[in-house]
């Protein structure tokens, strides 16, 4: 199936853009947008930062079909986010911050200023086998009804959004929020305003 | 449920009475309140079929959870009945204190059923006691007279909705005025509230306080809320600046501000009724409704008149819709409709109609012409009094052109006029007109905040994919965010995110995004099948003609019409409805709807 041309436009630029900004590897990750009542998603072992527009295949969205044979290794995780949850489009990434400081905290706070205005707070959960759809299908769902993201410890973060650009704006700002985070722990040094502490957002 | 008074009261015009009805928390925690318990309450009550101007209409207001809370613009409150002009299920809300002041009183509600045989009012207090009074002395006042006589009658300290002479005549898109200056304005409620021969419903007093679940945690919400209104450019300085006349120049740059009954989507000309020239030329002071921090509202000045507005949609439907520039006579005849109880968007609307119609030379009157600003002001005082011409364009848009065989002219669905938005610029809100349950609406989807102002994320505007599914979703969260109750302008800044917090600060209820937006699911599946109960079918599901076949000539829109026929079949897919846009028997069951249970009895 060879998608709509301004559909495939958006998936060009928005793998583009994971891959070239280092927040995924040229094989890793993927992304899908609902439309139709079905799935589209990234064809399993396409290259983010160079697909073709055979790269992208339509699934079902309540059950199970042909599509799944070529379809990402994790469809089932971007079928039960969009059967469970109010995404239209999801990101899978792996990013290089947000991933180190998952394996060092239980959720990781936003401290510079845009993060904490858009949100707050991002949730890391533990799942028994990360990568894989298995696991991730059942724990992700839970956190992204209320949350715009998740990053699974180790792994990577899932990240929903209205639209694809919206959830790439999700994974980049949290991305963003987690390096900030990083870089000052780093120096050692206490932080002279610490906006996690001014505002306590521990139970949003 | 926390922060309700789980009481109504249901009032009985034909017998004169009066009983307090319990409304259970298994009622709210499905259908929350507003909208929700408004439609909830109206489906099992009604009888099919019913005349919406016959006594067996009933006329539902309701609040919400988050009324009479801190919670930021949570001063509106709902009404759901029967549209003399759709003919189908609508729901409306209002701004103000009225709604604040009612629950205040201890009741969650008004459920208002029969007729009185003569004019009268009814009055609620702080301390239950419920009257229904004679009105003959404020029968065919106009609004500002009436809420100055009922202050002199019951005092100053009191909130009134009411009708005007328009809503007494039975003008099918007559408004309910509210304090004078807000509306239930759309789909003809106050022909409904007239036809019961109430001309005013008065809250005086009302002191009951609430206590949330957990204070603090509403409290550090609330906060955060506020910070977000603040730094959200739309509701931080493009609302207060300006109020919705903000709009007027975006919508007429991107060419889908409608010129002469939608002819058109262009005119530079446009600029000279915008909100800069408003703030320049009208605006006195900034006005807001109880508990809201944004303040979009203006109380104006124009020539010899004064009064509040005009908003957007009326500057648009009053001014260049008509052809007319003239910012007075635009403000003043949105003062007159004010006065005598008139929905402004539909007014111009059934006006631009009946001037297409003359442009045609269907419609024999010399003073009907786009443009004739010098006539606008005589002729919607004859639609109010449903004098001559004035009689005809009175019963709305698409009736006029039925009249004249000429039912392309009429710019409307399911007999409500449009709003101010042409379709052909933004495909997404398109698909919202065709499908909404009220008809010819703008609010219900909304999915122009993301084609045009990219709030909360800009989509493109032309092209189609994911538009269904996204406009689905819109509109199940409008229709929790109107069960709530708060206001759309809320949204720009906030969303379900924090109205699910909220909630459950407020009542201790466990909800999460995806149950509250699930509830709107509910409400909006259970307004479908009244719809489809009442004889509305898929081929109501459409536009006027000209959207679908007649792309638009110069502006930013040209070349662009409505591709509906394909959105439509992947809207009823998103949506679990089959191809006849009948909602499926699994999505009933998803959805638990289930009237012939004890719940639904």
């Amino acid at each position: 199936m060879v998608v709509d041309q301004s559909i495939f436009r958006i998936f060009d630029k928005i793998g583009k853009h994971l891959v070239h900004q280092g927040l995924n590897t040229s094989h890793s990750g993927n992304i899908s947008i609902r439309s139709g009542g079905k799935i589209i998603i990234k064809r399993r072992a396409a290259m983010l930062g160079n697909l073709e527009p055979e790269d992208l295949v339509e699934c079902a969205l309540e059950e199970e079909d042909s599509g799944s044979l070529i379809a990402s290794t994790e469809l089932g995780v971007h079928r039960a986010i969009y059967k469970e949850t109010d995404a239209m489009a999801v990101i899978h990434a792996h990013i290089p911050y947000g991933v180190t400081l998952s394996l060092i905290e239980d959720e990781i706070t936003c401290i510079d200023a845009e993060g904490f205005a858009l949100y707050k707070k991002v949730p890391v959960i533990e799942v028994e086998i990360p990568a894989g759809a298995y696991y991730t299908a059942i724990e992700v769902p839970k956190v992204l009804k209320n949350y715009p993201f998740v990053i699974v410890r180790g792994h990577g973060i899932f990240a929903k959004g209205m639209t694809l650009e919206d959830a790439l704006q999700n994974v980049t700002g949290a991305e963003q929020s987690a390096k900030i985070r990083y870089l000052t722990l780093l120096t050692g040094k206490p932080l002279l305003r610490d906006y996690s502490k001014e505002k306590d957002f521990s139970d949003w | 449920m926390r922060m309700m008074n789980n009481e109504l009261l249901k009032i009985n015009l034909t017998k004169k009475q009066v009983e307090p009805i319990e409304i259970s928390d298994e009622i709210l925690e499905k259908y929350i309140g507003g909208r929700g318990l408004g439609v909830r309450l109206f489906l099992n009550r009604i009888k099919p079929k019913i005349d919406p101007l016959g006594p067996d209409n009933m006329l539902i207001f309701t609040t919400g959870p988050f009324g009479a809370t801190n919670i930021p613009t949570n001063g509106r409150f709902s009404l759901v009945t029967k549209s003399p002009l759709t003919n189908g299920i609508f729901y409306s809300n209002s701004g103000g204190s009225f709604g604040v002041f009612m629950k205040k009183c201890s009741y969650d509600g008004i459920l208002l059923k029969g007729a009185l045989d003569l004019p009268g009012y009814l009055l609620i207090d702080g301390e239950k006691n419920v009257e229904i009074k004679e009105a003959e002395e404020l029968w065919g006042l106009d609004t500002e007279s009436t809420l100055a006589k009922l202050k002199e009658i019951e005092g100053k300290n009191i909130h009134v909705l009411m009708i005007g002479p328009a809503g007494e005549n039975l003008v099918k898109f007559a408004s309910i005025m509210n304090d004078a200056t807000r509306a239930f304005g759309r789909g003809g409620l106050g022909a409904v509230m007239g036809s019961k021969k109430l001309k005013a419903i008065v809250v005086k007093g009302g002191t009951k306080k609430f206590t949330p679940y957990d204070p603090d945690l509403l409290k550090k919400y609330v906060k955060m809320a506020l910070d977000k209104i603040k730094i959200v450019p739309i509701t931080r300085s493009a609302l207060p600046t300006f109020g919705t006349s903000a709009l007027v120049n975006v919508i007429n740059n991107m060419g889908m501000f409608p010129i002469n009954n939608f002819q058109k989507g262009y005119d530079k000309r446009s600029s000279q009724v915008s909100g800069e020239a408003i703030n320049k030329q009208l605006t006195k002071e900034q006005e807001g409704c109880y508990a809201c921090p944004i303040r979009c509202g203006r109380l104006t000045q124009a020539g010899d008149m004064s009064g509040k507005g005009p908003e957007y949609e009326s500057l648009w439907a009053l001014g260049p819709n008509l052809g007319i520039y003239d910012l007075i006579t635009v403000a003043q005849a949105n003062y007159l409709c004010n006065r005598l109880g008139l929905d402004t968007i539909s007014c111009g609307g059934a006006i631009a109609c009946a001037m297409e119609l003359q442009e045609k030379g269907l419609f024999k009157n010399k003073e009907l012409s786009f443009g004739n600003a010098e006539e606008l002001k005589p002729l919607v005082r004859a639609i109010a009094e449903k004098e001559g011409i004035g009689n005809e364009i009175s019963h709305g848009a698409a009736l006029l052109a039925e009249k004249y065989n000429s039912h392309e002219t009429a710019i409307h669905v399911k007999g409500l006029e449009l709003p101010a938005y042409d379709p052909r610029g933004a495909i997404g809100h398109a698909l919202g007109y065709a499908t909404s349950n009220r008809g010819g609406d703008h609010l219900t989807g909304y999915l122009a905040s993301m084609e045009i102002f990219a709030a909360p994320k800009k989509i493109d505007r032309f092209t189609m994919a994911g538009k269904p599914d996204l406009l689905a979703l819109k509109q199940n969260q409008k229709a929790t965010e109107d069960s709530l109750v708060i206001c759309a302008f809320a949204g720009w800044a906030l969303g379900l995110d924090y109205y699910a917090r909220f909630l459950k600060a407020i009542t201790g209820i466990d909800y999460d995004v995806i149950e509250i937006t699930q509830i709107g699911e509910r409400i909006y599946t259970i307004e479908r099948l009244y719809n489809l109960r009442e004889g509305l079918t898929k081929a109501d599901d459409t536009l006027p003609p000209r959207f679908l076949n007649e792309p638009l000539k110069e502006g930013g829109s040209q070349g662009h019409v409505v591709p509906l026929k394909e959105m439509l079949k992947q809207y009823y897919f998103v949506r679990s409805w089959d191809e006849k846009g009948i909602p499926k028997k699994e999505l009933l069951e998803k959805l638990e709807i289930n009237f012939n249970s004890k719940e639904g009895s």
